[in-house]
């Protein structure tokens, strides 16, 4: 048996996976917007520091 | 020049604080410096560490110390309409927050919950600057109202999402679902067609042939929807517009692959049209949300300054309550300097209102009990008391603002240069195609006759003119957003190119709109005191006079000098005691003691760009024309010394004049700031706003610059000139490869795979042609 008997059914299996992932997604909204996570990506999640901590 | 901690603002007196942390760095005033104390007294001085770590998305602008009313956010009637409740009963509502700038911005506004006790979230778009807060049910959204004010972004209730709103949005989204189908199917399709391409046999060509079917499908039905959808209206309207001969090809392509496999000839164009779909639907995409980025959002309701307002109860009290909740024959209180929220009358109260957003005036007005008053226009001085007669859109200046946009429909339409081409190109296709048939008919016979014209119908499919034009505006519409030019639409920068006619307000445009002052002179008094008198006598002042004097006086470094018994009263100007000696400002005289020691003199001051600029719009061929609703004698003045002939000026025109000297012709520019040439600038070919309200003048005009001045004109004009010599730039390469196509159809060589080749090439050329631009539009992006 060809190795690609297998590997093509796999990779049609793995895009139909992802398209359904983005068409989920963007059914969620999570596309609405476009402006903000990319910059919301370079903070650093920490909790606030405390006034006595400063 | 040292620079203001806060907002960057470029120093000429800085002002020091008290405490340790504040003595060091210097501010540009006593807004900034408080939001400073206020940041590192909650433990968020990180702000300042991100915000030199990144850059800025917007311009910062000093803090503006305001009163704060945000009890009525709480009111229970005002929540039902503007509050989401969830069933876990927590609510929210979003906010429109004034002065969002930067990651530093977004990082603080979101950390809310850390420091606003009852705020669960906080989640900002930095797009359209609105923050959804949501609050436990025991919180109070007056309280993070007033945070997020102390800290620099005042907050203002935005709607709830209505269902137009909610349409808009779904259909944003499927657009987004198309583009994800077309994608995933264009990548899949090449992959499969590529094997077939490279020598693939026998059954597994027929199955790669089949998977390229299965995904080409769905690409050429469900995600090409709105190409048939537009083509259909637009033949129904008997236009042909672009999406014609797309739908065409489309339509053609998946008949004939269908076909093919169906007869078992594994021969398809699936791999060009799917990308040429996936391309085309993206790039609509970014052209429409650009397009929607610079618009405030639409439910903000244009007095949005003012929700708090303060009406009177039956028993003489006070409440807060939003403008939405004013009834006719309510008494509202109005403090200095707020805005009018209301057309009415005034009960109590003498006062002077700045009505230049009505009128186009900068002098103020006297007004006093009984008066009309209207709203947009500005108290000065003193508090009044006014009966409501009507609020909100049904106002003098909402229903102004309506009638623009009502009358928008009726605004000169143009043929768009796309339109033209592909009314043209359509019909050349058609033409070629019937020669080509009658031609070979006969000598190929009807079945390859009809296969090689459906062909020609795919190859000539015009995806690169149609994927180049929107590239390029998207080119030029982000770039003037990023340079503070705010266009609202492609059609609007094909208008600009063809401009001839430009007509300029006077007050605000060609003018500074405020009053300044032209000469001060010292009888007697040493400059420096006189500063320093003037300086401290007009500290509190809000007659524009005494504002303008201050800022007249500041860069002389004057000092601080304590006044006593300072008065200021409607019509008597100011007067206080310094140093033992009366001094009185009053009808551009300085008295000390009752002994005139200086005069000055002020008027609304001409631009200093303005003559340069009106000598620019020549040189490029229009013919500007000065429009104001003042005196025919303060007009000429203006005229004859910003360089304009005796034609081209005219003088007290009402806005309904002016609105019909600029006429519904396509080739005219009216330049104007908002409210008060409103009319005019929806009625013009083109409506600039120049600085003033923003959220007025973008409801009435097509292009709003951010920084004041005329040179902005001359910018856009040449921007425009420019993007359009590359829109035909790219017109002309797109028919280069197009005609390459037909060529190769006609001598027979024409294959699947050429057609994959040539596609993606001329695509590529019209972005990266879209990109370079003209020399000329490089140097202007500099």
């Amino acid at each position: 048996m060809e190795v690609i008997e297998i590997l093509l059914p796999l990779a049609l299996i793995l895009g139909a996976l992802f398209v359904g992932a983005f068409l989920w997604s963007a059914r969620n909204g999570q596309y609405d917007d476009l402006e903000t996570p990319r910059h919301r990506l370079l903070l650093d999640d920490q909790p606030l520091m405390k006034k006595d901590d400063q | 020049m040292s620079k203001c901690v806060h907002c960057d603002e470029a120093l000429v007196i800085p002002v020091y604080g008290d405490d340790d942390a504040t003595r060091a760095h210097p501010f540009c005033c006593v807004g900034c410096l408080t939001v400073f104390q206020a940041l590192y007294a909650k433990g968020l001085g990180e702000f300042y560490d991100i915000k030199e770590r990144m850059g800025t998305l917007r311009k910062r602008r000093p803090i503006e110390e305001r009163a704060q009313r945000y009890d009525f956010l709480d009111d229970s009637s005002f929540l039902e309409k503007y509050a989401t409740t969830r069933a876990n009963g927590s609510r929210s509502i979003e906010f429109y927050l004034e002065g969002v700038h930067c990651l530093a911005c977004l990082w603080l506004v979101e950390k809310l919950p850390e420091y606003c006790p009852g705020v669960l979230k906080a989640k900002l778009d930095l797009e359209r600057s609105v923050a959804t807060v949501t609050l436990a049910p025991e919180g109070r959204f007056a309280d993070c109202a007033r945070e997020l004010a102390l800290l620099g972004y005042p907050p203002h209730p935005v709607k709830r999402e209505d269902e137009l709103r909610q349409l808009q949005r779904q259909e944003e989204r499927a657009t987004l679902m198309r583009i994800g189908v077309a994608g995933a199917a264009a990548g899949n399709v090449m992959l499969y067609a590529v094997s077939i391409y490279a020598g693939a046999q026998g059954g597994y060509a027929t199955f790669f042939n089949f998977l390229t079917v299965l995904f080409g499908v769905p690409a050429l039905t469900y995600s090409a929807w709105p190409f048939y959808q537009s083509a259909w209206f637009s033949l129904k309207n008997r236009v042909l517009s672009i999406d014609v001969p797309i739908s065409l090809a489309l339509l053609m392509g998946l008949t004939m692959g269908l076909y093919n496999a169906a007869i078992g000839v594994n021969e398809n164009y699936f791999d060009s049209l799917s990308a040429l779909v996936f391309l085309l639907l993206l790039s609509r995409y970014f052209l429409r949300r650009l397009q929607q980025r610079g618009l405030t959002p639409s439910d903000i309701n244009f007095f949005h300054r003012q929700e708090g307002i303060e009406r009177r109860k039956a028993d003489g009290q006070f409440e807060q309550v939003h403008v939405d909740l004013l009834r006719q024959g309510d008494v509202i209180r109005v403090a200095p300097e707020e805005m009018l929220p209301v057309d009415g009358q005034v009960v109590e109260g003498v006062s002077h209102l700045n009505a230049s957003l009505l009128t186009g005036e900068a002098a103020p007005v006297s007004i006093r009990s009984g008066e009309k008053v209207f709203a947009g226009t500005q108290n000065l001085e003193g508090t009044l008391l006014v009966s409501v007669e009507s609020a909100a859109g049904k106002t003098r200046l909402g229903r102004i603002l309506k009638s623009v946009e009502d009358g928008w429909a009726s605004k000169a339409p143009i043929v768009t240069f796309t339109a033209q081409v592909s009314r043209y190109f359509t019909l050349s296709v058609f033409a070629l195609s019937a020669v080509y048939g009658i031609l070979n008919w006969s000598v190929l016979g009807p079945e390859r006759t009809i296969e090689t014209i459906i062909i020609l119908l795919i190859v000539t499919c015009p995806c690169a003119l149609a994927l180049a034009i929107p590239l390029t505006f998207i080119r030029t519409l982000s770039l003037a957003a990023h340079r503070g030019l705010v266009i609202k639409s492609d059609e609007v920068v094909e208008k600009l190119a063809r401009a001839r006619t430009v007509f300029l307000d006077k007050t605000g445009t060609v003018t500074h709109g405020r009053v300044g002052i032209t000469h001060l002179a010292s009888l007697g008094l040493t400059r420096h005191l006189l500063t320093d008198v003037i300086w401290n006598l007009e500290s509190t002042s809000r007659h524009p006079v005494g504002t303008a004097l201050r800022e007249y006086v500041r860069a002389a470094r004057p000092s601080s000098l304590k006044v006593q018994d300072r008065q200021e009263r409607p019509g008597h100007g100011v007067e206080g005691i310094i140093e033992g000696v009366h001094y009185r400002i009053h009808r551009e005289k300085i008295w000390a003691d009752g002994v005139e020691v200086a005069n000055f003199s002020c008027e609304d001051r001409i631009r200093d760009d303005a003559p340069e600029a009106i000598r620019q719009l020549r040189a490029l061929g229009l013919a500007p024309m000065l429009l104001s609703g003042d005196n025919r004698a303060t007009v000429q003045n203006v005229a004859e010394r910003i360089g304009l002939s005796n034609q081209e000026w005219k003088a007290e025109a009402m806005p309904e004049d002016k609105a019909a000297i600029v006429h519904a012709k396509s080739d005219t520019v009216m330049v104007g700031d908002g409210a008060n040439d409103a009319v005019a600038l929806g009625r013009a070919g083109v409506g600039i706003a120049v600085a003033g309200a923003m959220d007025i003048s973008l409801r009435a005009a097509d292009v709003y610059v951010t920084d004041p001045g005329l040179d902005a004109v001359t910018d856009l004009i040449e921007i425009s000139r420019e993007t359009m010599k590359v829109v035909r730039r790219n017109l002309v390469l797109s028919l280069l490869y197009n005609a390459t196509s037909v060529v190769a159809v006609f001598t027979g060589h024409i294959t699947p795979l050429i057609a994959a080749v040539i596609m993606p090439l001329s695509s590529l050329t019209v972005l990266l042609s879209s990109v370079w631009g003209t020399q000329k539009l490089r140097a202007l992006w500099k």
